[in-house]
């Protein structure tokens, strides 16, 4: 029996997300349904977030009007579909720094908050260069550091330095340096809590936007292909790739890209009544299913 | 004759002209200088911290503060000028707070007035982003969701 339950929640969407953004390479493939979407990881005694989501309050009407991010539901609503509020949140584990990933910090009270430190480091860094590298640090927000130095101060901020076992009892979190960004972390939960787990799921953040990035669009010939976008390197991004499929034994599905809309086939899902897919990747002993 | 309403419309695209390259030195130090309090309140070493770039962070938090204050501003400016100078105020203070932090001595007392000092400067910040075109915080033109944004005007 599993030790976690785990939801992947949407929250919001690009209807309309090129392709080739999700991919490296297909230009002329057209478009996905891009969700925005967090994990809920819940057992032992912890309630645990893999990112929080973006503030709608300070970014929703840019993000709707420019990008046609549709559809936002705050986490009260979202969570709720599993029977959780976010004061619920114990511990949230950020896998970078990008605003849809950890900016709504200061709508979990009650959370400890796990982020890379190289994710930091480089970010400070980053901004030292001039105007015209403004590209390495697209996507940040100062007031998203500004409420993590909220939290540290509270001391609910934790800086990790590469790759720790059992961060969280049964789970372990990776650094993927120099990828989609700097630091950026993926996380492994060992649902069995055994060492050599027989029931691995990995939570990829931005390091895979789909499973075609695991196999390529050719089932003939499966090969990695890196997503769109890397402040890092795409030859990072590959071997990240590779180390997390490795993981889980070559079984792409364990391999959870939030923003992958196959999800609701892959796995027991339904759709909400504010029509946001919740996806139920496993249930621990004495949880009901949130899909049926 | 004069157009005045022509003319007012000239000195506010001006002031938006100078004022957006203030505030977006303000916004990269403001970003420097909270990832540099992050560590600050979570490192175990202090020799760990990068002290040269938030020093010329503070040099050039100076610099955007004296941009600020000597910017031509129109009245239909005037708001926004107000919550952009107490943006770069509050950046002082907050650079101010993070060296008394950074001293052995530093307790909970200097701890939240840097944390203070921040949310003042990012959330004055965020004021003017929204009171005028083109003091946008966040430079969603490279971010994940980019590649969806329309093209500019008379582009193709």
């Amino acid at each position: 029996m599993a030790d976690y339950s785990i939801w992947v929640l949407e929250y919001a969407a690009v209807e309309k997300f090129p392709f080739s953004v999700m991919m490296y390479g297909p230009q002329h493939q057209g478009t996905r349904k891009l969700p925005y979407a967090y994990a809920l990881v819940k057992g032992k005694g912890e309630t645990i977030l893999i990112d929080t989501g973006y503030d709608h309050v300070a970014y929703g009407k840019a993000l709707a009007d420019a990008y046609g991010v549709s559809n936002y539901h705050g986490p009260r609503e979202v969570l709720r579909e599993c029977g959780v509020a976010p004061e619920d949140v114990t511990s949230v584990l950020v896998t970078h720094a990008h605003f849809d990933h950890m900016g709504a910090i200061d709508l979990f009270p009650n959370a400890k908050f796990y982020l890379q430190k190289y994710e930091l480091d480089q970010w400070v860094w980053a901004l030292t260069l001039g105007k015209e590298f403004r590209f390495l640090i697209g996507g940040g927000d100062p007031a998203d550091i500004v409420k993590a130095v909220a939290a540290a101060k509270e001391g609910r901020m934790v800086l990790i330095d590469g790759d720790r076992e059992d961060v969280l009892p049964g789970i372990d979190v990776h650094l993927a340096r120099d990828t989609h960004t700097y630091g950026s972390m993926y996380v492994t939960i060992r649902n069995d809590g055994a060492r050599e787990s027989a029931d691995r799921w990995i939570f990829a953040g931005d390091l895979i936007y789909t499973y075609d990035n695991l196999t390529g669009l050719d089932p003939a010939s499966p090969q990695i292909v890196p997503i769109g976008l890397a402040v890092g390197s795409q030859h990072n991004l590959m071997f990240a790739s590779d180390e997390m499929l490795k993981s889980v034994g070559g079984e792409v599905r364990r391999v959870i890209p939030v923003h992958e809309d196959r999800l609701k086939t892959t796995f027991p899902s339904r759709l909400t009544r504010a029509g946001l897919q919740v996806v139920e990747i496993a249930l621990a002993e004495g949880e009901s299913s949130k899909v049926r | 004759m004069l157009n005045l309403a022509h003319e007012a419309d000239h000195a506010l695209l001006a002031y938006i002209e100078a004022g957006r390259v203030a505030q977006d030195l303000l916004r990269q130090v403001l970003t420097q200088l909270a990832g540099y309090s992050l560590m600050l309140m979570t490192a175990s070493r202090r020799s760990s911290l990068p002290e040269q770039s938030i020093r010329a962070a503070s040099a050039a938090a100076a610099r955007a503060f004296g941009d600020i204050r000597a910017l031509a501003v129109p009245s239909a400016a005037r708001h926004h000028h107000h919550h952009l100078c107490k943006a770069a105020e509050a950046a002082r203070h907050a650079f101010a707070s993070a060296e008394r932090c950074g001293r052995p001595d530093a307790g909970e007392a200097e701890r939240d007035a840097l944390t203070r000092a921040l949310q003042a400067a990012t959330a004055h910040l965020r004021v003017t982003a929204r009171l005028l075109p083109g003091f946008e915080i966040v430079d969603f033109g490279q971010a994940c969701c980019a590649q969806h944004a329309p093209a500019p005007a008379g582009g193709s």
